[in-house]
């Protein structure tokens, strides 16, 4: 994967913008779902996801070849996202209710496009619920478990993208743990 | 849960994968000693695998064209290229 980035890159480098194309097919959910799990509504994903790309493109001359693309990539994802939570902050209510609401259009969120059985609207419903529990988390805890548990990344990869030492990233992710073991211990 | 602070780092440092074989040993036999913990590293771990559980979201169809759309056109580099 990552030997098949790096000649895309260069291939970009050299000006050919169709190859920057296959890295964004390559990468569009994850940093999509990224997003969404950071900011709980579709069209803030979208918008900061496609941000992120284009900031990607334009830095591209910036990227340290010897890096994991991947890990670059999330960083400018992270940090837009984070950026976000913080500019809307005073909003938190307002924004909470629009995330909630958002939970309607799941259907069209899911991965598979077929049809939905009866039996999964209810774990439909949970995954909503579960996403308004990972919103509620700082964005300092919630960063790090979309991160470690959704993204499926090592402690490693987390504090490369975050910048943090590995010790802290380890005390956010058990704080996080520790709020997502309280909301969530009813179910 | 005060009085099992110790244990408490243990559930976080074997979720961490970080554990050592002498604290994994102290934390199962705790665990088999006292629910309290049991029940705690259970809601932890159900945490855990809820968030987990959410479903794979895959970005809109049209997503790679927009970024496309949106990404300044070469041919406004060409004044820079030497």
């Amino acid at each position: 994967m990552e030997v098949i980035i790096k000649q895309r890159i260069n291939q970009v480098l050299k000006g050919d913008q169709n190859a920057f194309g296959e890295i964004v097919e390559l990468y569009k959910d994850k940093v999509f779902q990224l997003c969404f799990r950071m900011l709980g509504n579709r069209h803030e994903a979208e918008d900061m996801a496609q941000e992120a790309f284009v900031r990607a493109y334009v830095n591209i001359h910036r990227f340290n070849i010897q890096m994991k693309f991947s890990t670059w990539l999330y960083r400018i994802a992270t940090n837009l996202c984070i950026d976000r939570i913080r500019k809307k902050k005073p909003d938190y209510f307002l924004d909470a209710e629009v995330a909630g609401t958002e939970g309607l259009n799941m259907y069209s969120l899911i991965a598979d496009d077929s049809a939905l059985p009866e039996d999964e609207v209810e774990s439909l419903e949970l995954q909503e619920t579960i996403q308004d529990e990972i919103l509620k988390l700082p964005e300092k805890y919630r960063s790090v478990i979309v991160l470690k548990y959704i993204e499926e990344l090592s402690l490693k990869e987390i504090s490369d993208i975050l910048d943090l030492p590995i010790g802290t990233v380890k005390t956010r992710i058990h704080r996080g743990r520790e709020a997502l073991r309280k909301q969530l211990s009813n179910f | 849960m005060s009085c099992h602070e110790d244990i408490v780092d243990y559930m976080h440092d074997y979720l961490d994968e970080s554990i050592t074989e002498e604290n994994k040993e102290r934390l199962r036999e705790h665990l088999h000693s006292c629910a309290e913990c049991r029940s705690y590293f259970h809601d932890m771990k159900k945490a855990i695998a809820l968030v987990q559980s959410t479903a794979r979201i895959k970005a809109p169809d049209d997503f790679t064209a927009r970024v496309m759309a949106s990404i300044p056109k070469e041919k406004k580099n060409i004044g820079m290229k030497r």
